[in-house]
């Protein structure tokens, strides 16, 4: 028996790292080849938790824009959560992630929102000052994640399984 | 939209054999609670099992979690498990729903290719504009960094003359009346000796006070060259003008001589040169009790020898390396110096690009053999006050980290040790030291994605990363994570200790 299932959907411009992450945690693999994702790849994972049930999360891993379509808004539908993705190394990529979560809201007023800042691996070219996150993390939960070396990744959708079912 | 109820029954059929054949459509028709109730189509190859599988249908309702499967739904462009790409169409029929799935595979691959080209070129243009930032942000850097470099050398250099004409005017005005003196009054007259004794004093102070301006120029400020034609002729006067009468006044003699086998001019600095030739013969006179000293000036083959030679007391072996150093004063017996001159010399003859040769033997006397081609080339003092505050050290290397700790503790300072970055960061945070010391590579993050991540939390703290690697790319990064300072190792306790105390005193 599984808590859930919630529907969360991964959402960031092109070439954030979202396929990589979900590959990183469904599946514990990742490819530095870049292959731009065309609609919609569905994932599921069941996520254990000590002494409770687990909880199943549905990934959507949604084509990266910088703003919602109408087919990026049919795919939201049903979120429970929105796990936002920038990469570390173009800073307009947070720009993105934050004006989708804007638009995201009209739809999904209370979906959890949770912030991957990807790309950590690269920290020596990244264009983030660590200022700007310090700011954001009075509003939303943001973590550090490298889907090339699995760090952060477990936590950040940790927090997003805690916020789901407390 | 074409109305197929008027088509030609033939091309009805037609037209609906070839829309079933290329989308490959497949239908699964379920009751709502999922229960598979009919399959038409041809379900493998869509990878879905025939059978309809608990894990096929778990992935096609995973499609709709969170969604009124009450209403018709379409979704288009979905991902199969097989790598295949649909578009999913939920149809809501009474006490049942449909799933209609039709291939989208080549649609897809076109968008694919297409939308891959437009976001590598996105990308590539990203980095090219990040690239010329980069070469921009040097360039700029370097020129700010040369206009500091000439503001300073500007400052230096004003200072510089400002102090040698404080000096030097005086010191032309005492040795001009000194002149006037000595022709008034003959050798072995009253007060003679008394003359000799202040030129004596003036030479001494007029070389000192070159030697002084010399070495407050500093290494990179004095290798600037400014040559001009010499007049070596005039610098032999002048030398012999200087030193025979304070030779004579010792009972030695005094040779002075020039050769010239090369008509052209020689071109060097001439202060420098002046200042190497003084500071020789001066020292030959010192050092001179008895018997000649010696200077000769060869100008042959764009090169210029100087060679002073004296019958003096002489430099033992093991002090010839010494008397090179600065502030030497006691390295030669009986020395009553600063102890400059001799590293002046040679400071000013590598300048130069030329070679210095010594040869001396105590008791028989000295002999400096220079070559000079022709020319077409601080710190403060130690703070000892005891340190307060709490530094926290990540290292996991053990016999580092007890050094560390044993050096911060003997300055004062309430020392704790962390292996590992994560632990670090949460000490950190939970409890801010004055001063973090970060060891760059650790093993469960590396120092500067711990520091970054500290940052980002909103620390603020001093802190100082520590690296055995020497490049300046990781030097920047360390600085761009959010480290203050960055020292390398083998570890420079002074260095360290200077920077731990001027970072304690930004942060106090």
């Amino acid at each position: 028996m599984s808590a859930g299932p919630f529907k969360v959907c991964m959402l960031g411009d092109f070439g954030v790292g979202k396929t990589s992450l979900v590959s990183r945690f469904v599946r514990s693999t990742f490819s530095d080849k870049y292959l731009t994702t065309v609609g919609v790849k569905v994932d599921s994972k069941e996520v254990a938790r000590p002494g409770r049930d687990p909880v199943k999360l549905v990934l959507w891993d949604i084509a990266g824009r910088d703003a919602l379509d109408s087919v990026g808004a049919n795919y939201l539908r049903g979120a429970s959560a929105l796990l936002l993705v920038a990469d570390g190394t173009r800073e307009a990529s947070l720009a993105s992630a934050l004006n989708l979560l804007m638009q995201a809201r009209g739809l999904l007023p209370n979906a959890l929102a949770v912030l991957a800042m990807n790309k950590f691996d690269l920290l020596d070219r990244w264009e983030v000052a660590p200022p700007t996150l310090t700011q954001l993390r009075r509003s939303l939960a943001v973590f550090e994640t490298s889907a090339a070396t699995g760090g952060g990744v477990e936590d950040a959708f940790a927090a997003i399984v805690a916020g789901l079912a407390p | 939209m074409i109305d197929d109820a008027a088509l030609p029954p033939l091309v009805r059929e037609r037209l609906r054999a070839l829309l079933l054949e290329r989308s490959h459509a497949l239908v699964l028709s379920f009751a709502p609670d999922w229960t598979l109730r009919e399959v038409y189509g041809d379900a493998a190859f869509h990878g879905i099992d025939a059978g309809a599988s608990a894990a096929g249908i778990t992935a096609l309702q995973d499609l709709f979690v969170g969604i009124d499967i009450g209403d018709d739904q379409e979704i288009p462009f979905v991902e199969l498990a097989n790598g295949r790409s649909v578009h999913v169409h939920l149809l809501a029929d009474g006490d049942c729903f449909h799933l209609l799935l039709l291939d989208a595979d080549e649609a897809r691959a076109t968008q694919r290719s297409q939308q891959q080209l437009a976001n590598e070129a996105v990308l590539a243009g990203h980095a090219k504009s990040k690239a010329i930032d980069a070469l921009r942000n040097i360039r700029s850097e370097l020129e700010r960094q040369r206009a500091r470099l000439e503001e300073a050398n500007a400052l230096k250099n004003a200072l510089i003359a400002t102090m040698s004409h404080e000096f030097r005017t005086p010191l032309t005005s005492a040795f001009g009346h000194l002149r006037l003196l000595e022709a008034q009054v003959p050798a072995g007259g009253e007060g003679h000796d008394a003359l000799q004794a202040v030129r004596r004093s003036l030479t001494y102070l007029f070389a000192l006070a070159e030697n002084l301006l010399e070495y407050g120029r500093g290494e990179a400020g004095g290798g600037l060259l400014n040559p001009v034609d010499v007049d070596l002729d005039a610098l032999l006067a002048d030398c012999e003008a200087m030193f025979r009468p304070l030779a004579a006044a010792k009972g030695l003699l005094f040779r002075a001589r020039l050769q010239r086998s090369d008509a052209a001019s020689p071109r060097f600095d001439e202060v420098k040169l002046r200042q190497i030739v003084i500071n020789l013969v001066s020292n030959a006179v010192r050092y001179t009790q008895a018997g000649e000293v010696a200077l000769a000036l060869r100008w042959a083959d764009a090169h210029l020898r100087v060679e002073v030679a004296d019958t003096g007391i002489g430099i033992a072996p093991e002090f010839q390396a010494r008397i090179f150093q600065p502030f030497n004063a006691g390295a030669q017996s009986g020395s009553r110096g600063a102890g400059l001159g001799l590293s002046i010399v040679r400071r000013l003859v590598e300048q130069m690009r030329g070679t210095l040769a010594l040869q001396s033997e105590p008791g028989v006397g000295t002999r400096f053999e220079l070559d000079l081609p022709c020319a077409a080339a601080s710190s403060a003092p130690l703070d000892t006050t005891p340190l307060q505050g709490r530094v926290l050290v990540v290292e996991d290397d053990g016999d580092v980290a007890y050094l560390l700790e044993a050096a911060f503790e003997a300055l004062g300072l309430d020392v704790q040790v962390v292996g590992e970055a994560v632990a670090a960061i949460d000490h950190a945070l939970a409890a801010p030291p004055h001063l973090l010391v970060f060891d760059m590579n650790l093993p469960d993050l590396s120092g500067c994605e711990a520091v970054y991540r500290l940052r980002a939390q909103g620390y603020r703290g001093a802190t100082l990363m520590l690296s055995a690697n020497a490049s300046s790319d990781a030097r920047d990064a360390a600085l761009r994570a959010g480290a203050d300072r960055y020292l390398t190792k083998p570890i420079d306790f002074a260095r360290l200790e200077a920077t731990a105390r001027e970072l304690l005193a930004q942060a106090s």
